[in-house]
């Protein structure tokens, strides 16, 4: 599946998350860390979403991403995937379940309808 | 036999798909301007490209990563996210550039105001794409793009002076600020990065794997290189028709008389077919390049190969492109003026999203034995400092020439 170690910014963060059937859902926007000082760190999941952008910014600049990107409201703006929904992290960080399963199609869902209804669409 | 026969059908659609209205501008001025004496900026351009895609190809082939793809995990979001805004500006002053381009071909042909042949253009753009699949549009706009080969056989119908031509190929240094426009203006046309961006994430669309490294490899010598053989076809036969005669093409219309002339109608035609097609295509490939920029970089689905149901967030985008491009049109700005900002301004942020592509193609983390090998090391940086001396000059020369004004 992968190598013992790996590096979890040059490898998991920013990469392209893609489900079951070959849907890409979303990047790894930030990764949840769970332990405390002097405990082992384990990953507990990744979250993807705009939500999750402002966080990562200079402080200065948070409040606008904020207001362009969004606050991080889960569920909304920011999915959490529990780590044991990895599959594996060789191209791409590949999920064992699909998208919609995950909350993770939401938008496209939404967006979809109007396009059924034209012709080629 | 079939095989080869796709792989030449390639070719030839990225020989046709090479040349777009910043091309044909910067090509005809320069060869109106200063003959044949900038002939040698063409080659560093077109080997800069070809280097450019190659790497953006074989990236896409080995791992599945198109451009944005890269930048996102390779700059981060912040960085990746400065980089971004900065191309999809670029983009956008490039879409509306195209689409002003078609419209000005129109108008050649029928006699209408430039806004609604805008509209129309751009109309028709978006019926096209939305009805044919990906391959289809690559080789429409490729093939009908190779009409531009009537400027070729006129440059070379007049006769070129070889030895001047031979002279215009050996870099030469001057005091002319406007000479130095050129320069920069004829690489930042050949290196446009949403060429790029469209390769690589039709690499993907196209489901491009190791197998297709060779295809990847023959499309940026031999496309890229007869591509810009079209290019100084147009700045030879310029020199020997514009120069001459003190004619300085500041309208589109201008540059097919340069077939017109050895050619008559025929030429004509052929010119401006060919000209409707390169830069049609052109148009759609900028906007296909906004789109995949900003639905890569935000992890969404996109690609033509899925139903528009299946990507709407990335069908959006594109639509979005053609619908700023035309509101940038309609606040009354030249087209001619807007190609020239879109170029230069193009060649600005290039090191930005060359790096981060140098960077990954020489990584063997994700590239394996297909990483960069040392001929392609050694020029993938050489490109990287060319790269950055030219965005560094480029905007004091634009302001310094009033954009190429005198």
């Amino acid at each position: 599946m992968m190598d013992e170690r790996f590096d979890l910014v040059y490898r998991l963060l920013d990469d392209q998350i893609v489900d079951v059937d070959g849907r890409r859902c979303g990047r790894v926007d930030d990764v949840e860390l769970l332990g405390g000082p002097g405990g082992p760190l384990e990953i507990g999941g990744l979250l993807t979403g705009r939500g999750a952008y402002a966080d990562r910014m200079p402080k200065r600049l948070r409040g606008l991403a904020r207001r362009l990107f969004g606050a991080d409201v889960r569920g909304a703006t920011v999915r959490r995937v529990p780590w044991a929904e990895v599959e594996n992290l060789g191209a791409r960080v590949q999920l064992r379940g699909r998208a919609a399963d995950l909350g993770l199609a939401h938008d496209d869902l939404e967006l979809k309808a109007p396009f059924k209804k034209l012709p080629g669409g | 036999m079939k095989a080869i026969l796709q792989i030449a059908l390639g070719i030839i659609a990225a020989i046709g798909g090479f040349v777009d209205i910043g091309d044909l501008v910067f090509n005809a001025q320069a060869g109106a301007e200063f003959g044949y004496e900038l002939m040698w900026a063409v080659p560093i351009g077109v080997v800069g490209i070809g280097l450019y895609a190659e790497m953006c190809g074989r990236v896409a082939a080995v791992t599945g990563r198109p451009v944005f793809d890269v930048i996102r995990m390779r700059l981060g979001l912040v960085s990746g996210l400065v980089v971004l805004v900065a191309s999809l500006i670029v983009n956008l002053l490039t879409v509306a550039a195209e689409i002003g381009g078609v419209a000005l071909i129109l108008q050649l042909f029928f006699d209408a105001p430039f806004t609604l042949f805008a509209l129309l253009g751009a109309l028709g753009l978006v019926g096209i794409i939305w009805f044919t699949p990906f391959e289809g549009i690559e080789r429409l706009f490729g093939y009908g793009g190779l009409a531009l080969f009537v400027f070729v056989a006129a440059a070379l119908q007049a006769g070129p002076d070889w030895h001047a031509v031979a002279s215009g190929l050996v870099p030469q240094a001057k005091s002319s600020t406007l000479y130095w426009y050129f320069v920069v203006g004829l690489i930042a046309a050949a290196l446009m990065p949403y060429e790029v961006y469209f390769y690589s994430s039709g690499a993907v669309e196209e489901r491009w794997g190791p197998k297709d490294l060779r295809v990847n490899r023959l499309n940026a010598v031999i496309g890229y290189g007869i591509g810009g053989l079209l290019s100084l076809g147009i700045m030879v036969a310029a020199a020997q028709i514009f120069e001459p005669a003190g004619i300085s093409p500041d309208h589109l219309g201008t540059v097919p008389l340069l077939a017109q002339v050895p050619f008559a109608e025929t030429g004509l035609i052929l010119a401006l077919l060919g000209m409707l097609f390169a830069i049609g295509g052109a148009a759609v490939d900028a906007s296909f390049a906004g789109a995949y920029s900003i639905a890569q970089f935000a992890g969404w689905e996109w690609g033509k190969y899925r139903r528009a149901a299946g990507a709407p967030r990335f069908v959006l985008c594109w639509l979005l492109f053609f619908a700023l491009g035309l509101a940038v049109l309609m606040t009354g700005i030249d087209p001619l003026d807007l190609t020239e900002y879109s170029v230069v301004l193009s060649v600005v942020a290039l090191p930005l999203t060359y790096l981060p592509v140098l960077l990954i193609a020489r990584d063997r983390t994700f590239m394996g034995e297909h990483s960069n090998g040392p001929v392609t090391r050694v020029l993938g940086w050489v490109y990287f400092a060319v790269l950055v001396i030219v965005a560094l000059v480029a905007i004091p020369l634009l302001l310094a020439t009033n954009a190429g004004g005198g």
